[in-house]
């Protein structure tokens, strides 16, 4: 079989599983949701309304149905593209989703980026003299960004740079004053659209501050993965056989790792990337909430507070798909840039 | 060498250049005032608003909310007088008590243009009977509502009640334009509202509001250009915003104890100006009076006396939350009356000894806190210690964090021997504090199968209660608190709640602005908030 075919086999089999997996998560939040002590008419009602109003309630919202009967029901929206309403805003949840999911990947992406820059630089720094200065530094940034608790690094940046030096807003996504720019919801591109429209850059200016603080301390926190990592392949790939090949060839250093080893070594960081994506895509819970930053992860965590049903299950079940969607995504390019992979 | 420094020089250059745009000015320490002269005023809270639709408002945020944009029939005083506001005068009631006859104001017309009047009030009466999450507290007393004149409302009641200007001062009774909400009649319209208040909504998410002045507002009009709301996620958020001068004005609700101190210490330096409102919350602790120990009344009066209520105070809130001895709060009642037991460990240890323990005998007494709220854990803590101080020989406290869904849920199943609660009345009347913890409308002998009390945890009544409760419906005047004074005196010789402490709601603003008003229920005045000349 040739490799094309393969790997077209590969990507079918890939996706044909991303259904059921839809499928088991959907179900497990769904029953999961119903076994949890609380109850939506608590939420919305509180706990002194007459049982009459509560019953009435229980009824619109479906609740006194059968067990069996509400997750049919619950799987044939689900088919449908239909994800219901928030039993306490009636807002439906795509939109409520759509207004929150882009919110979390502008923080995400932007920290994965600085992230990615911050930590393999410092990885890549210490390889020209391996347990020299600069190399145990790097270890010892990588290991000690990694444990640091992510809601005492964040609350302590926010104090310095907040509260005490003044120079960044303490939370919230979008300066109060003005209002926040129209289009995608990625407030970063339709700030600099609209600034390049009228000329006005407050915008862009407002959002890039409020970005720096949250986006910054989730890079710091995660930029410790990509520095060991990359260092870790990289003297690998620098003591395999093909790179002293290339130096008996008499390849300048530079050229030995900058075109044989790093490609090598950045195909495991690619991997590691594709899962630090998924992962954030779910939104970093404890930076959203000590920025009061507006995203998904901060959003779920109030809806399961409320007992909001089908919230919770619309945001675990989009996100779920876009976790399993870049997963294989990650999966696939990483079978396309090495050779050694077999289907 | 000098091009390393490039990057940074252009990091800091950044920075800089954004400044400006909506932060502090100065990399110093925090300085006081740092307001934006003209621009809209920044008031920061903790609460996130889902929906600012009347019939589905139910949090503090939603409803500080909606009191800037809308306008009740009757407004409270600061002292809890009732003032008519689109009502033209006081309500007029029929001989036999269940009708009620409302003039209504002629000047007034919605955010949207039109004009309000009597079928405008009906329409929104009527949606929020139909689809309110609060409707049951009209429900239970208005039968129906009718238009009786162009500008005159009539209510039709299930029985005769005293407190109806309170009730209709509730917000979520507010009017909201047919018109505007015409394919809402049956629904919520979360993110809009089309109303008559002194503000119009002009932009609304979850996270942030904002307010402008309504130009044609047929009252007085607001004191400053215009208002944004920002929710912040936690208490040091908060604190930092109102340090750095981010926000203008801040609220204490979700501010956390030792950072309300903190701005109380800056404000008697001058650094901020303080504004408090009517005390209106209170926090208790419910005993399961059906279920040992707490079955054997004389345990309860010893628990009651070894409440060291001014130590937990100065502990958890440092004085902040003032110790409580009514289940009715003073700014309610108009008296502090202290009914309840005072502090004292050698009455606590007679009574303890009586119901056979100190001797060798230890009661191990299980309370219930929600984990979710910092001073209800600093609460338990701090009584824990006091009593292994005090008593340590007859009782120890086990304390037992839960989340408050979780708590609230399992409440009324008679889970808790001992639980600490907070309430807060849903109009300004003891009538409020007093049905919600005491009704009963099954018992046997002084157990209380169904109603308020065995949802409340507690499980207590009286033989006897339930009859005085329902009379005092149906007094006036001072008969009627003589009355409700009565039944609270009755609940505090049986001690099947121990009232502990009452929250005040405060406001600070940089000093650049005037101090920070509150209305009778409440809620900050937004539209007084001003900048000094």
């Amino acid at each position: 079989m040739s490799r094309r075919r393969a790997l077209a086999r590969y990507l079918a089999a890939r996706l044909a599983l991303v259904p059921v997996m839809l499928w088991l998560i959907a179900s497990l939040v769904f029953l999961l949701l119903r076994v949890a002590p609380g109850d939506p008419v608590d939420a919305v009602l509180g706990t002194r309304a007459p049982e009459a109003t509560r019953a009435a309630l229980r009824s619109q919202l479906g609740l006194d149905q059968p067990l069996p009967q509400q997750y049919g029901q619950f799987l044939v929206d689900l088919l449908r593209g239909d994800l219901g309403e928030s039993l306490n805003s009636q807002e439906p949840v795509g939109r409520i989703i759509g207004q929150s999911l882009p919110a979390s990947m502008e923080l995400g992406l932007t920290a994965l980026l600085l992230a990615a820059l911050l930590g393999l630089a410092v990885g890549f720094s210490g390889i020209a003299r391996p347990e020299g200065k600069l190399d145990l530094s790097g270890r010892l940034y990588g290991i000690g960004t990694y444990a640091l608790p992510p809601f005492w690094a964040a609350m302590v940046v926010q104090l310095i740079f907040a509260v005490w030096l003044g120079w960044l807003p303490v939370g919230g996504r979008f300066p109060p004053t003005l209002l926040p720019p129209q289009g995608s919801g990625f407030y970063l591109l339709d700030s600099l659209q609209s600034g390049l429209r009228s000329g006005q850059w407050q915008q862009l200016g407002g959002t890039i501050r409020h970005l720096l603080l949250p986006a910054g301390t989730l890079a710091l926190l995660l930029s410790g993965i990509f520095t060991n990592a990359l260092r870790l392949n990289l003297r690998r790939a620098l003591g395999s056989d093909y790179v002293e090949a290339a130096r008996s060839r008499g390849l300048g250093e530079a050229r030995v790792v900058l075109r044989h080893a790093l490609p090598n070594a950045l195909l495991p960081v690619l991997t590691i990337t594709g899962i630090t994506v998924a992962s954030l895509i779910g939104g970093a819970l404890l930076i959203e909430v000590t920025y009061s930053w507006p995203g998904i992860a901060a959003r779920l965590q109030e809806a399961i507070a409320q007992r909001d049903y089908p919230l919770v299950q619309g945001i675990v079940v989009v996100v779920a798909a876009l976790v399993v969607l870049v997963t294989v995504v990650v999966d696939l390019l990483v079978a396309l840039l090495d050779p050694r992979i077999r289907f | 060498m000098c091009t390393h420094w490039l990057p940074l020089l252009a990091a800091a250059l950044v920075l800089a250049g954004c400044r400006g745009a909506d932060g502090p000015g100065a990399a110093a320490p925090p300085q006081p005032s740092r307001s934006r002269p003209g621009s809209d005023l920044v008031v920061a809270t903790s609460a996130r608003v889902g929906s600012v639709d009347p019939v589905r408002a139910s949090t503090f945020g939603a409803t500080q909310l909606l009191s800037a944009l809308g306008d009740p029939l009757y407004r409270l005083g600061d002292d809890g007088s009732v003032q008519p506001a689109l009502a033209a005068d006081v309500p007029r009631v029929s001989s036999d008590g269940l009708t009620v006859t409302i003039p209504l104001r002629r000047d007034v017309l919605f955010h949207d243009g039109t004009r309000f009047d009597a079928d405008a009030m009906v329409f929104s009466l009527e949606r929020f009977l139909a689809i309110g999450t609060l409707s049951y507290l009209l429900d239970e007393r208005i039968e129906a509502v009718r238009a009786s004149g162009s500008h005159e409302l009539e209510l039709r009641l299930r029985r005769p009640t005293t407190v109806l200007p309170q009730l209709l001062s509730t917000i979520n009774l507010t009017p909201v334009s047919p018109k505007a909400y015409r394919d809402h009649s049956d629904r919520a319209l979360s993110d809009r509202f089309v109303g008559t208040g002194p503000y119009r909504l002009s932009f609304f998410s979850d996270q942030q509001q904002r307010l402008e002045p309504f130009e044609r507002y047929w009252g007085e009009r607001p004191r400053n250009a215009g208002i944004v709301l920002v929710s912040l996620g936690n208490s040091t958020a908060l604190f930092g915003a109102m340090g750095s001068g981010e926000v203008d004005v801040l609220l204490s609700t979700g501010l956390h104890e030792d950072h309300q101190q903190a701005l109380e210490r800056r404000a008697e330096q001058g650094d901020l100006r303080e504004g408090q409102g009517p005390a209106l919350e209170i926090g208790y602790i419910t005993l399961h009076t059906q279920q040992p120990p707490f079955r054997d009344p004389a345990l309860r009066q010893a628990l009651a006396h070894s409440l060291d209520r001014q130590l937990i105070s100065e502990r958890v809130s440092q004085g902040l939350r003032s110790p409580l001895r009514d289940l009715v709060p003073p700014a309610v009642s108009g008296t502090t009356r202290q009914i309840w037991p005072a502090y004292s460990p050698d009455t606590a240890r007679k009574l303890f000894r009586q119901a056979g323990y100190c001797d060798g005998t230890v009661l191990e007494l299980p309370l219930t806190f929600r984990s979710n709220i910092p001073s209800d854990r600093l609460m338990v803590l701090t009584w824990q210690a006091q009593l292994a101080r005090d008593l340590g020989d007859c009782i120890v406290l086990q304390p037992n964090g839960m989340e408050s869904t979780t708590v609230y849920r399992q409440l009324g199943e008679g889970a808790f021997a001992a639980v600490m609660l907070d309430w807060r009345g849903a109009v300004r009347d003891p009538e409020a504090y007093l049905f919600p913890l005491l009704s009963c409308s099954e018992a046997e002998g002084e157990h209380c199968l169904r109603g308020e009390s065995a949802l409340s945890g507690s499980f207590w009544t009286a033989p006897g209660l339930q009859e005085e409760l329902l009379r005092s419906e149906a007094l006036a005047g001072a008969e009627r608190l003589a009355l409700l004074q009565r039944i609270e005196e009755r609940t505090a010789a049986a001690a099947p709640y121990l009232p502990l402490w009452l929250v005040t709601p405060r406001a600070w603003a940089q000093p650049g602005l005037a101090t920070p008003r509150f209305d009778g229920n409440g809620r900050l005045l937004l539209q007084d908030l001003q900048r000094l000349p």
